[in-house]
């Protein structure tokens, strides 16, 4: 390990931010009111979150010399993927609640049965 | 000389290759493809008739079981020699009158690819230098009669006859294949030189009793002797052809010529004398009498077959020089006439319609050419003078008459040999005389007429047969009948004249009582007990098999119906019940001394115990929501990602890629499975079954963590590991022991495997209904219409290329670096499903429908063709290489050829995994809205 010492602070720095915000979006699922609200939670907690343990562990692989690119390429899939669970997530309660909703607008295709 | 012999058995294999090729329109082609090979094979054999005739026995082997005496070895002595041209003359006389008597409705290019098989098996058979050749090629006779009996598969008579004999010959082939071994180990070889030398040794072995038992009842079977002989009339369900080549040179003659073939070693003892000959004697006159009362021309026939059989067997088992020759002799003449007299019957069927003699009558007007030929043929049959038949029935009445030595026999046997041939008189003229004459035909379907003149040709040809040979036996079969016997007799030829006229004696005296009383009989039959109003359908082995088929049926249901009785909860049940109780058993078998442990444990660092919490929450969790089947599922999902975590945690790559792709793979089919269940499950059980329930689990679990504590405890035995380790890299040129392990030094193992998942991938598909079915959505979402998510469809669409690429780079790192081809498979598969959950399966389908059974057989293929690519460099089958081809532009490229191996393997994983999600995710519509992702 021949890192300078400032790596390992940008390293700290991102790996405690990303756990801080993992922490207060586990936090805010298990305390927030209704469903909607608390979808904020892990939304913060995928993107954020893991986001900034990847790019610490990036960031160090790199200064250490070993690569680095598998987690930008994690990093990728995460956040392709993370959203449209979150959406999907919200379309569904959306359609479980649907008397909650107002009306469809009728043009969007969605009129099946 | 070896390579003709070769040659003539290869052709009827090859020519029925061409014929499965071939398709069924093209009936003439069929037929001479078909007949050009039996003529050509019997022009080959035909080649080696001055060397037999010169008492040479022409013979070539090849190396073929690894141990002493089991060549694969074909041989021509006489017996050998006529036979198979038995086999191939009228082999090509079937041919030619099968393609005029099928109708073009009929698969023409079928029948003539099965009979070819037959053909081939039969005359493996006869040529055959080695008892277990020889029994292979018995169950090929076996099988190809099985698909020929059953030839017109509509029919239920058909296949039910085809059944019956496989049952029945197959069962006989069993106890042969017994009775060989025992004589193979007696005699200490499987060469027929070695075991007709053997005679003395086999004789006085102790053994000789079951083997003789055991070989006999092969033969007896396949000859349908009594009382196994109710099969045979079955089998005349099968196409009249068929029944011409089977039950008159070959199938039934397999079992006489198993009894002349290994009569020099096997006869001449008072168990063989008694049972052979009694049970000649009994199927002689059963099968007689029982022909006399069938109104169905086939029905006739068949039972004369059974009669003559026994009458053959009978001969042997006198066993006399004389009795033997007389025997070779019935063969020959059998054959002739039977297959005329059946491809007779067979014109009659064709040209009328109808096989019933209550409504065949006076055809000798409308068809005088088959009349006269049937006529010829059936006084043959009957042993009238001047015809072949009657030259071996003389002889026969000889050979009974010798019978000094055993006083009751003595007189018993010329008797009812007499008796049996009276009979044999009267359904003979039976079969003249109703058909040909008796007033006229009864509401027959088409009016009759003469057939085609190639259809009687073959007939022609026989019956002229039975002329030459009644007129002038000792010119036209005198030498062959020497030649053949000879090998049969084991010895020195007896004197005998073949001639028509040997004086006035007894034998004389009993043909001429047996055509008088014959003829006497039917009249009797016809005028006192109006014959066509008797109906004797004999009863006995058939109904004594039905019923034991029906009881076997009856108790394999109710075993299947006891512990399968689609239950899920039952099967788990059961099963988890039998491994406790197996593992109760190892606990009470006495335990070797336990060492004390020696290695000091592993403690668990704050990893394995946040990934046990884990576990265990869960769990509980599982187990307390476990009536909500999607969240349940979740839970489950948890553990499973804990499980491959714990694989992380033990430095164990491979397996945590493998066990999550894995559970990601069961999880979408469960959430594609939920799709056709109620989202939870109500409470139904009884508390008496639930507190049982528990137990059961609670004790299953209890085992196998004592059995994990029990190994994990023990000092580790001297394992593999350490070697495999050491040799991955010189041995198999790859760093990643694990792959190396799978594509290599195990990849016969594996090769194993992928077979199975991909035959288990294609029934999936197979059981799974093809078509959608609609109305399945359970989703409350889509039912409220929360429809297709655009972002979803075009995620899913940009992942899969994705997904791709990092199969292809698990693939291509596999052989070094944690992946492989099953874990590349896996990823892919998973992809794969990705634009379906996505975008509905009805849009991928529109624009690409991959065939992942094809992927399946070429991924098979592949790792095969890698195996056998070794093997051709006379390495050990899947031995691998290490290949360092220098590409332009790229440079040097290390390969190591178990890379192909594992392309076989990444292939078929990945399209029986696609194969099964797909079709699962089409059956239950789910994907089709998104609403369940």
């Amino acid at each position: 390990m021949n890192s300078a010492a400032w790596v390992d602070w940008i390293v700290a720095a991102l790996m405690v931010g990303g756990a801080a915000f993992a922490l207060v979006g586990s936090y805010g699922l298990a305390k927030l009111s209704d469903f909607y609200k608390r979808l904020h939670g892990p939304t913060k907690a995928t993107t954020l979150g893991v986001g900034g343990v990847l790019l610490a562990a990036c960031v160090f692989f790199i200064s250490a010399g070993r690569g680095g690119t598998e987690q930008i390429l994690v990093a990728l899939f995460l956040f392709i993927t993370a959203p449209v669970s979150a959406h999907l997530l919200v379309k569904a309660v959306l359609s479980l609640n649907a008397a909650d909703r107002p009306p469809q607008p009728p043009d969007d295709g969605q009129g099946r049965p | 000389m070896p390579l003709q012999l070769l040659a003539a058995l290869a052709l009827p294999w090859l020519a029925a290759l061409a014929l499965f090729a071939l398709p069924n329109g093209r009936r003439n082609t069929a037929a001479a493809i078909a007949g050009g090979a039996t003529l050509l094979a019997a022009a080959l054999l035909a080649m080696q008739g001055p060397a037999v005739f010169a008492g040479d026995v022409p013979h070539v082997s090849w190396p073929w079981l690894p141990f002493e005496g089991a060549d694969f070895g074909l041989r021509v002595d006489g017996l050998a020699w006529t036979f198979a041209l038995l086999v191939l003359g009228i082999g090509a006389l079937v041919v030619l009158y099968a393609r005029y008597y099928l109708s073009a409705d009929d698969p023409m290019a079928r029948f003539y690819a099965l009979f070819m098989v037959f053909m081939g098996a039969m005359l493996g058979l006869v040529l055959a230098d080695n008892l277990l050749l020889l029994v292979v090629f018995w169950e090929l006779t076996s099988i190809s009669s099985f698909l020929l009996i059953g030839y017109w598969q509509d029919r239920a008579d058909a296949r039910r006859g085809a059944r019956l004999s496989l049952t029945i010959t197959a069962l006989g082939g069993l106890a042969l294949l017994g009775g060989v071994l025992l004589l193979g180990n007696i005699v200490g070889s499987f060469q027929l030189d070695a075991v007709l030398a053997a005679g003395e040794v086999v004789r006085a072995h102790p053994w000789y009793a079951p083997t003789l038992v055991l070989i006999l009842l092969g033969a007896f079977s396949k000859s349908a002797q009594f009382p196994l002989h109710f099969w045979l009339p079955q089998a005349m369900a099968a196409p009249t052809p068929v029944s011409a080549y089977l039950h008159s040179a070959t199938l039934v003659k397999a079992g006489v010529f198993l009894i002349a073939r290994l009569h020099p070693t096997l006869a001449g003892t008072d168990l063989w004398f008694y049972v052979v000959s009694l049970t000649g004697l009994a199927t002689l006159v059963t099968g007689a009498y029982i022909a006399m009362f069938q109104h169905d021309l086939k029905g006739l026939l068949a039972y004369s077959t059974i009669s003559h059989l026994g009458l053959i067997t009978l001969l042997f088992g006198l066993s006399t020089p004389l009795a033997t020759v007389a025997g070779v002799f019935h063969i020959l003449n059998h054959a002739i006439f039977k297959a005329s007299l059946f491809m007779a019957a067979g014109v009659i069927d064709h040209e009328t319609g109808s096989r019933d003699m209550r409504r065949l009558h006076g055809l000798h007007k409308y068809m005088p050419l088959t009349a006269v030929l049937a006529i010829v043929a059936s006084a043959a049959m009957a042993g009238v003078p001047l015809l072949n038949g009657f030259l071996s029935k003389e002889m026969f009445f000889a050979e009974t008459l010798q019978l000094d030595a055993r006083p009751l026999l003595s007189v018993a046997i010329p008797l009812l040999a007499t008796v049996a041939a009276a009979f044999s008189v009267a359904y003979s003229l039976r079969f003249i005389h109703d058909v040909f004459w008796n007033g006229e035909p009864v509401a027959l379907p088409q009016n009759p007429h003469d057939p085609p003149f190639w259809m009687l040709v073959p007939i022609g040809t026989l019956a002229m047969l039975c002329l030459l040979v009644g007129i002038l036996p000792a010119l036209i079969v005198g030498p062959v009948l020497a030649v053949t016997a000879a090998p049969v007799v084991g010895g020195a030829l007896p004197d005998y004249s073949l001639s028509i006229w040997h004086g006035f004696n007894l034998p004389l005296l009993m043909s001429v009582l047996a055509l008088f009383v014959g003829v006497a009989l039917y009249v009797m039959l016809q005028r006192l007990f109006r014959l066509h109003d008797l109906v004797h359908l004999p009863r006995g082995g058939r109904e004594i098999f039905d019923a034991t088929v029906a009881a076997a049926v009856r108790a394999a249901r109710a075993l299947t119906d006891l512990l399968v009785n689609g239950s899920v909860q039952r099967s788990v049940l059961l099963i988890t019940l039998a491994a406790l109780v197996l593992g109760l058993f190892t606990l009470l078998a006495p335990q070797p001394a336990t060492a004390p442990l020696t290695a000091a444990a592993t403690s668990a660092g704050p990893v394995a115990w946040t990934l046990w919490l884990l576990t265990l929450c869960s769990l509980a969790a599982l187990i307390a929501r476990h009536r909500e089947r999607l969240e349940a599922l979740v839970y489950l999902g948890v553990v499973g990602l804990a499980v491959s975590l714990t694989f992380g945690a033990l430095s164990a790559p491979d397996l945590l890629l493998t066990q999550l792709l894995v559970e990601v793979a069961s999880i979408l089919l469960l959430l594609l499975a939920l799709n056709f269940l109620p989202q939870r499950s109500s409470r139904t059980d009884p508390p008496r079954r639930r507190w049982r329930d528990a137990g059961l689990a609670l004790g299953a679990g209890v085992g196998i963590s004592t059995l994990v504590y029990a190994v994990l405890s023990r000092p580790r035995p001297d394992s593999l590991a350490p070697w495999f380790l050491e040799n991955s890299v010189p041995g198999a040129f790859g760093t990643n022991a694990v792959n190396v392990i799978l594509v290599d030094f195990r990849a016969f193992d594996t090769l194993g495997e992928i077979t199975v998942l991909g035959l288990a991938a294609v029934l999936v598909a197979a059981l799974l209904p093809h078509t959608k079915t609609a109305g399945n959505i359970k989703s409350p979402g889509a039912a409220a219409g929360a429809g297709r998510s655009l972002m979803l469809e075009i995620t899913s669409r940009v992942m899969l290329p994705l997904t791709a690429l990092v199969a292809v780079w698990f693939f291509l790192r596999g052989h070094n670096l944690p992946g492989g081809g099953f874990i590349g498979g896996l990823v892919l598969a998973i992809g794969l499903l990705l634009p379906s959950l996505g975008s509905g399966v009805d849009w991928v389908e529109q624009r690409s429908t991959p065939r992942f059974e094809a992927w399946i057989g070429w991924g098979l293929a592949c790792a095969t063709v890698t195996g056998l690519v070794s093997l051709a460099l006379e390495h050990p089958f899947l031995t691998s290489a290490y290949l360092a081809p220098v590409l332009p532009v790229i440079d040097k490229v290390p390969i190591a050829t178990a890379m192909f191996f594992d392309l076989g393997v990444f292939l078929t994983v990945a399209g029986a995994a696609a194969l099964a999600l797909t079709r699962l995710g089409r059956l239950s519509g789910a994907p089709h809205d998104g609403g369940r992702t």
